[in-house]
């Protein structure tokens, strides 16, 4: 039974909206705020010096969205110094012995050596609802939030407390539920797993969808599942193909799975058609591993291609992965082609219907 | 007054430099003229090559913040305002210790009073002041290897014998061997998970005389005839040099490997122009003694200020009036003739001025001469704003943030050049590929507070140090892990190991 089924929104999307456009969440970091961050952990600025300016970051992050036309947006995840080290660093029992970087965006490292607290022992959370809570005061859009997934938290984490890895996978998951409850209790109704790491190991795919189904085990909430190849520093962590995913994710929850397919090609498109994927799919049209913009006419025309095999009402539209290492114009641009792209098959299939 | 000494190692041994006695008549010179003594800063080095861009000292401004440029090339003059300071805040003499000797203290007076009074100066600039990267050396740089056949006929010897040792990084079949055992334990896996590529590339940027590619595909070739899978049979080496004359060379010493090897003409500083289609995909990019020969520029730290060290080509007067004597030009013309020997080489230079230069051989006479008496002014402009300072196309001076904060003043290599190509070339490689690189690295950002590292002149070419911290930050902001180890053959050796992987 998907969330969807469960009593969350239909397609996780604004009422009435055909194709609707969103981020996958993280939007582009500056130079300049990538320094002022790297100030913050060579303790040149103060943590409350950090957190204005982080919040100065978000609001115009969720402007360059909407000015865009964005559907969905996100706070661009500007708090997080990367994929993991967010959430890492506020689990409790997770121990990060060195929290100085030379670099914000460096991953901690983190150590598990004793199994992991249950939610139920848990006090304010891990923080994320806060955070939704002050995006959701700044915009009038649907606002989606991110939780990087269990298995790939996991990956990062030097584990000595549980004899069989899939036990730690296990119980970070249940931490991850509690925080998606918290969310949900936010006000937060669109919710995202990233599973950066999974194409890395595919051979894991089972543990990873169990992991997943526990994190999204909280009703009203509409859940994508993202997974790409890897985005760290704007480069692909990992090659191959999406074919590793199936059938293991039908068995998942979600109501929607968001891919990568601008920089790969639509060659995985297939998979959906073959394993019958009757669900969402986020369609990945912008390759944010490259300051080049697309044009609106290049997306339009993968989303045209992506519609031979996903019908309309199942289709979301949004770049491969997080913005995060691209220049923050050629974000905005971007963004902006990817609207028009989108807007221009929309009206397509107004005018056949 | 600050007295900066940087080589200090030789102040102690065997045969240790009679420090005091190289800078008593630099003090003396100073005691005896007018210039603001407070305002002065004697940086003393040992410059270890035997021909370089330096004289035994030289004179070199601070300018200020907001300086503007004078009527004469860009020489400092006063800010527009009145009241405010002089453009020039500081001064710094630059000792060579390695050439101090009776004559300094007449030279560093001569140096102050030409200062003073500017047209004074017999010295014939040779271009406009700006960052060392656009400096004319590099087009001589450029030059030599491009018409490298003319300049090994006038000296009677290959350009390798002109390296120290005798030849560039070794090629040890043994090191070889390992390398492309790693590289099919890495295909081996991808196989074993269908991600293995039809093609397999392998990358090598300067090929010198195609010894490293004839030892490496030789090597190959064993290998893979011992392995399960004939890796031979889907490899593609790509040899790429900007000079032709040296990728003809090396194309003869491969080609018993057929079309297993292809030859690009190959824009060290932006390999990706060329080789943009191996994005993702190049399993070993090879690069040896080529990013010490890229243009660069130089940035300082001086009283928690940064600095661009700007520079002037010049000949000395007595040189440019000889020059000018041996080919029949008066001095004047001379920068119109060496812009010219730039443009067209000797061969066309001879063509075009017959009058001068008779044949080829009186060109590349010409060309050696110039080279020889070279050399370069320099000054430390203000940079205002790290973040405007562009390093390439794709880098902004905040990447050098850390290291001219790291503590003091400093002075150090950007290495523009190397920069941009290390940085064009990392989307190049595979996921699971690997750069590896032998060139002239410092290793430790604080050997530039106790060491001279170029720019030299090796033969017809430049010699620059890489910085190599900075390569290793801009490595590690790409998701690179970066090592600089000992060149394993000759561990001792200058010549040390670069290695960049993909981390995860």
């Amino acid at each position: 039974m998907t969330a969807a089924a469960r009593g969350g929104p239909a397609a996780g999307r604004p009422a009435g909206t055909l194709l609707p456009t969103t981020v996958i969440g993280s939007y582009a970091v500056p130079e300049w705020l990538g320094q002022l961050k790297n100030d913050y952990c060579q303790r040149r600025i103060s943590k409350s010096y950090l957190d204005e300016i982080h919040e100065m970051a978000i609001k115009a992050a969720i402007l360059d969205q909407e000015r865009a036309g964005i559907d969905i947006v996100s706070d661009g995840e500007l708090r997080r110094d990367n994929d993991i080290d967010y959430l890492l660093a506020r689990i409790p029992g997770v121990e990060i012995p060195q929290r100085a970087k030379a670099d914000y965006f460096d991953y901690y490292e983190a150590e598990v050596a004793h199994p992991l607290p249950e939610p139920a022992d848990l006090g304010l959370g891990l923080g994320l609802a806060g955070d939704f809570r002050f995006t959701r005061q700044l915009t009038d859009m649907p606002v989606k939030v991110s939780i990087t997934g269990p298995f790939s938290l996991s990956r990062r984490i030097r584990n000595t407390a549980y004899a069989d890895p899939a036990d730690l996978v296990r119980a970070l998951a249940r931490l991850l539920n509690a925080e998606a409850a918290e969310l949900a209790r936010a006000g937060a109704r669109l919710l995202q797993v990233d599973e950066p790491f999974l194409a890395g190991y595919p051979e894991d795919i089972a543990l990873a969808v169990e992991a997943i189904n526990i994190v999204t085990d909280v009703p009203g909430v509409h859940w994508t599942l993202h997974v790409c190849y890897g985005n760290r520093y704007a480069r692909p962590l990992w090659a191959g193909h999406y074919d590793f995913l199936f059938p293991a994710v039908q068995d998942t929850t979600v109501d929607q799975l968001a891919l990568e397919f601008a920089r790969k090609g639509d060659e995985d498109l297939r998979l959906l058609e073959k394993y019958q994927w009757d669900r969402g799919l986020g369609l990945g049209v912008i390759d944010v591993k490259t300051d080049q913009v697309e044009s609106p006419a290049q997306v339009a025309t993968r989303i045209r291609r992506a519609l031979r095999f996903v019908p309309p009402e199942m289709l979301s539209v949004n770049p491969d992965c997080g913005l995060r290492h691209v220049r923050p114009e050629a974000a905005r641009a971007k963004l902006s082609a990817m609207v028009a792209g989108a807007a221009e098959v929309r009206a397509e299939l107004a005018g056949h219907r | 007054m600050r007295i900066d000494v940087r080589p200090v190692s030789r102040l102690r041994g065997q045969d240790p430099i009679d420090l005091l006695g190289a800078l008593t008549p630099v003090i003396e010179a100073l005691q005896a003229s007018d210039a603001d003594l407070s305002k002065v800063r004697i940086v003393c080095d040992w410059v270890q090559y035997r021909a370089s861009f330096r004289a035994a000292a030289d004179y070199r401004p601070v300018l200020a913040a907001g300086w503007r440029a004078g009527p004469d090339q860009g020489d400092p003059a006063w800010l527009p305002d009145d009241g405010l300071p002089a453009a020039e805040t500081a001064f710094e003499l630059a000792v060579d210790l390695r050439r101090a000797g009776p004559d300094l203290g007449a030279l560093v007076t001569r140096l102050l009073a030409e200062h003073a009074a500017p047209a004074s100066s017999a010295q014939l600039p040779l271009e406009p002041w700006g960052p060392g990267s656009a400096s004319c050396i590099w087009r001589f740089n450029t030059l030599y290897w491009q018409a490298l056949s003319f300049w090994e006929q006038a000296t009677g010897r290959e350009y390798e014998r002109a390296l120290p040792g005798g030849e560039s990084a070794a090629r040890d079949s043994g090191a070889v061997r390992e390398l492309i055992l790693e590289l099919f334990k890495i295909w081996d896996d991808l196989d074993a998970r269908g991600a293995l590529p039809a093609e397999l590339y392998v990358v090598e940027l300067g090929v010198g005389n195609g010894s490293q590619a004839r030892t490496w595909l030789d090597e190959f070739v064993t290998l893979s005839g011992m392995h399960s899978r004939d890796y031979y049979r889907r490899l593609h080496y790509l040899m790429g040099d900007y000079s032709p004359h040296v990728l003809g060379r090396a194309s003869k010493a491969v080609a018993h490997h057929g079309d297993r090897v292809n030859a690009l003409v190959v824009d060290a500083t932006r390999p990706a122009v060329s080789l943009g289609f191996l994005r993702g995909k190049s399993f070993l990019v090879y690069i040896s003694n080529v990013y010490d020969n890229l243009p660069g520029d130089e940035v300082a730290s001086i009283g928690g200020r940064s600095y661009q060290v700007e520079v002037r080509a010049f000949l000395p007067g007595k040189d440019a009036r000889r020059i000018a004597r041996r080919f029949a030009a008066p001095v004047r013309r001379l920068p119109d003739l060496v812009d010219k020997l730039l443009r067209l080489g000797p061969e066309l230079l001879c063509e075009a001025l017959p009058q001068h230069f008779g044949d080829p051989g009186r060109a590349v006479a010409f060309w050696r001469e110039i080279w020889s008496a070279l050399r370069l002014q320099e000054r430390y402009v203000p940079l205002e704003g790290l973040d405007l300072y562009q390093i390439g196309p794709d880098l902004t001076g905040a990447a050098l943030r850390s290291q001219l904060e790291s503590g003091g003043d400093i002075r150090m290599h950007v290495n523009n050049g190397a920069l941009n190509s290390f940085a064009d070339t990392l989307p190049l490689l595979h996921p699971f590929g690997r750069l590896l690189c032998h060139d002239l690295f410092v290793t430790d950002i604080r050997d530039y507070g106790s060491g001279f590292y170029g720019p030299g002149k090796y033969d017809g070419s430049v010699v620059n140090w890489v910085n190599g911290p900075l390569l290793r930050h801009v490595g590690s902001r790409a998701g690179f892990d970066v090592r600089i180890s000992p060149f394993a053959q000759r561990p001792a050796a200058n010549v040390k190991t670069l290695t960049a992987v993909v981390r995860e």
